[in-house]
């Protein structure tokens, strides 16, 4: 279990965040994710061998941006 | 940053823009002005045409000519201007991830087509109104962006409250070198009006240190050899030479950051249902608007007033509101905390601290300071010998009043003997083996394990008592040869602290390991009536859950061996004193130590949650009344987005109302 921090470009709404969410919920091996709109920030908890790329592309996916990921 | 000269001031202001870029919220911000701005360039023009045009008359150019002026006016604000939201929300409609722009966009594409299909007769044009729609949606979202930007300020004041430079001592050089390449160990120069770069201890120098942009404590703080000194408060009137101790992600800062941070993402439990409607919200709206059309359409058979009114629901209803209420009233309140030294870890205790009853405080070191100092040394042999045994048996454990008496014993100079085969009794002493002697030092119980009569000591001891103190019994071979008295004293405000509780009706318990005597006399002093004396560490999670039949329980512990007490509690405030800061135990962290820290945290809580509610209320009454009214054709689609813009923004503008209340 590893817990991951991203910044996020392009959110603007309430349900900007509930969309990331479930888009990054549908990565395997994803267990729990939170984002706050407030911040630009998503808070991952993951298995160690998840691929960033593949929730990058998820978060791309559906229209947003991530600028940065802190493990 | 009152003492700094005005050339620092300014250096230390370029050095934080220059190091820190364009934030997102900067970006976000500044798009949406560039947006706007474009999109009234276009609009009023169009505006001015239908005004003319409806008003008074008066046509202008011939009806075709008109439409085809106003279609070009109107293709780059929806196309160029608006054409994220455009591209998000028509994209989000195939994909089924629905969001507000998705709403947006449906309602401007249409209204924009029936530009073309007027010119057949079909409809009326309503292609200016969906410039306009855009126009006042881009305006909504600058003046949002801006509230959110007001609501997230103390947090990024936070985040840029580090220093960027640091000057240390190589030979007897100084040199000023970038804060990442100050490595632990370095020997920093911090010159009055600086701020202190990292963690650590003073080795030479003396100041008073102005600690309130960690603390919340506005009395500088005096820092003379072997003090600590936390990064980013701001040296006064002397010079002072400190070892790094921590750097980057280790500091005291850098988990203020993380915490306060991390709350961010923590979900407040009444937002949930908020949560689970602006899911739902985009497509049920879609639904709501197509039936609205139809059931128009059936009704008056009038396409394009039925188009008007669909049109009209798409763009009034407001998921936003709903999700903004909660997200940028803890932003508010945490940043309001942080300000002030109050870290919320967790939203959820904000809603909780409202239904909290009874305050539990833990004794050493959260009412008291937690430094026992040893007051009394009753022996019938010669003191120093008899303190060498103590200090030298009391040296092998880490307890606070095992470290008393160390002190004691060194600062007297004694040497120490070593100990074999010692043991520490939990909760109760110390046994162990010197110079073949056997050794006991502890409370009244381990006597009593061990047979050993403490009699002539008896009413000593009772009076140490009654004065608060704690008072360890030594004994050699099986013979008590004397007592050591230990105080620890209360501090300067925990009277005030609980007396300010004690009038909000709270029940106050105060709870400790110490027997019940010495307990009582403290308690007395921090004016706590109700105390749980004689309760062994890991016993207090179950005194907790004792006393949560009663109703919610907030439990105040100073975080290291409390944890499980601080978990246990509905509520858990934990002491994070100093630099260290017990992050993991509670659900609110006070960096400052003193027990008004718990009034102000009961404060904001309960102010942030009112906000919350308020913002809440009135995102549900708004889309509970704007919807109906959108409906039933009572609102023109322009006013309708008016309406939805002024909704998220005044959520926002409610939250921040929140900065004016005094915690």
């Amino acid at each position: 279990m590893k817990k991951i921090k991203l910044t996020i470009e392009g959110m603007h709404c309430a349900s900007c965040a509930s969309n990331i969410e479930r888009a990054v919920k549908k990565v395997k091996g994803v267990k729990e994710v939170v984002v706050s709109l407030m911040t630009n920030k998503a808070f991952i908890e993951i298995d160690e061998d998840v691929n960033r790329e593949e929730i990058k592309k998820a978060i791309g996916k559906v229209g947003y941006k991530v600028v940065d990921i802190e493990e | 940053m009152k003492n700094m000269t005005p050339k620092e001031h300014a250096k230390m202001q370029h050095d934080e823009h220059s190091h820190h870029g364009v934030s997102i919220e900067e970006k976000e911000m500044n798009g949406w002005k560039k947006k706007l701005i474009f999109s009234w360039i276009f609009v009023v023009p169009i505006a001015t045409f239908m005004l003319f045009d409806r008003l008074f008359k008066i046509i202008i150019f011939e009806e075709n000519i008109m439409r085809i002026i106003i279609l070009i006016l109107a293709f780059p604000v929806i196309f160029i201007f608006g054409w994220r939201t455009i591209k998000q929300g028509i994209k989000g409609l195939f994909t089924f991830y629905f969001n507000m722009d998705s709403l947006i966009a449906l309602g401007t594409v249409i209204a924009y087509a029936t530009g073309f299909l007027s010119m057949f007769g079909i409809v009326s044009d309503y292609s200016g109104v969906s410039a306009m729609i855009i126009a006042f949606f881009t305006t909504g979202k600058y003046v949002e962006s801006i509230a959110k930007g007001k609501a997230s300020q103390e947090i990024r004041k936070l985040l840029q409250l580090g220093a960027k430079k640091a000057r240390i001592l190589k030979g007897n050089k100084e040199i000023e070198v970038d804060i990442g390449e100050v490595e632990i160990g370095d020997i920093i120069v911090v010159k009055p009006g600086e701020k202190i770069p990292t963690d650590g201890l003073v080795i030479k120098g003396e100041s008073a240190v102005d600690e309130s942009m960690i603390s919340g404590e506005s009395m500088p703080v005096d820092k003379i050899k072997g003090s600590n000194v936390i990064g980013a408060t701001i040296n006064q009137d002397g010079v002072l030479y400190i070892k790094a101790t921590k750097i980057g992600k280790d500091t005291f800062l850098a988990h203020i950051i993380k915490l306060v941070e991390e709350a961010q993402g923590t979900k407040v439990p009444i937002q949930k249902l908020a949560d689970k409607i602006t899911s739902i919200f985009v497509p049920t709206i879609l639904v709501i608007s197509v039936l609205t059309f139809i059931d128009w359409l059936y009704i008056s058979k009038d396409v394009s007033k039925s188009l008007g009114i669909a049109i009209s629901v798409l763009v009034i209803a407001c998921p936003c509101a709903l999700g903004l209420a909660t997200p940028t009233a803890l932003m508010v309140g945490s940043g309001i905390g942080a300000k002030n030294g109050i870290l919320i870890r967790k939203g959820e205790a904000i809603q909780t601290m409202k239904e909290v009853k009874t305050i539990i405080f833990d004794k050493t070191g959260t009412i008291t300071k937690g430094m026992p100092e040893v007051t009394e040394i009753i022996s019938e042999m010669d003191e120093r010998e008899f303190l060498k045994i103590a200090g030298s048996l009391e040296k092998v454990s880490e307890h606070p009043i095992s470290r008393a008496i160390v002190k004691e014993a060194e600062e007297k100079k004694i040497k120490l003997l070593e100990v074999k085969k010692f043991h520490v009794e939990r909760g109760r002493g110390i046994k162990g083996i010197i110079q073949g002697k056997n050794i006991l030092i502890g409370n009244r119980k381990l006597m009593d394990e061990n047979k050993i009569n403490y009699n002539k000591y008896e009413n000593k001891i009772m009076k140490l008592e009654d004065e608060g103190k704690t008072t360890v019994i030594v004994s050699i071979n099986k013979k008590v040869t004397g007592i050591i008295g230990v105080a620890d004293a209360i501090k300067d405000d925990s009277l005030e602290a609980i007396k300010m509780l004690h009038k909000k009706n709270y029940r106050i318990v105060m709870i400790t390991g110490d027997n019940e005597k010495t307990a009582k006399a403290i308690a007395l002093k921090a004016g706590i009536n109700e105390v749980i004396a004689n309760v062994l560490p890991e016993d207090k999670e179950k005194e907790v859950i004792k006393l949560q039949k009663n109703g919610m329980v907030a439990f105040v512990g100073d975080g290291i061996n409390d944890a499980p007490a601080l978990k246990q509690a509905n509520v858990g405030i934990a002491m994070g004193t100093g630099t260290d800061i017990a992050i993991e135990s509670g659900d609110i962290v006070l960096a400052k130590g003193s027990l008004i820290g718990v009034v102000s945290a009961i404060n904001l809580s309960k102010e942030t949650f009112k906000k919350i509610k308020q913002n809440l209320f009135w995102a549900f009454i708004y889309n509970i009344i704007a919807i109906p009214l959108a409906l039933f054709g009572t609102l023109n689609p322009v006013v309708a987005e008016i309406a939805m813009a002024t909704s998220s923004v005044s959520v926002i503008g409610n939250a921040l109302l929140l900065r004016r209340k005094k915690i």
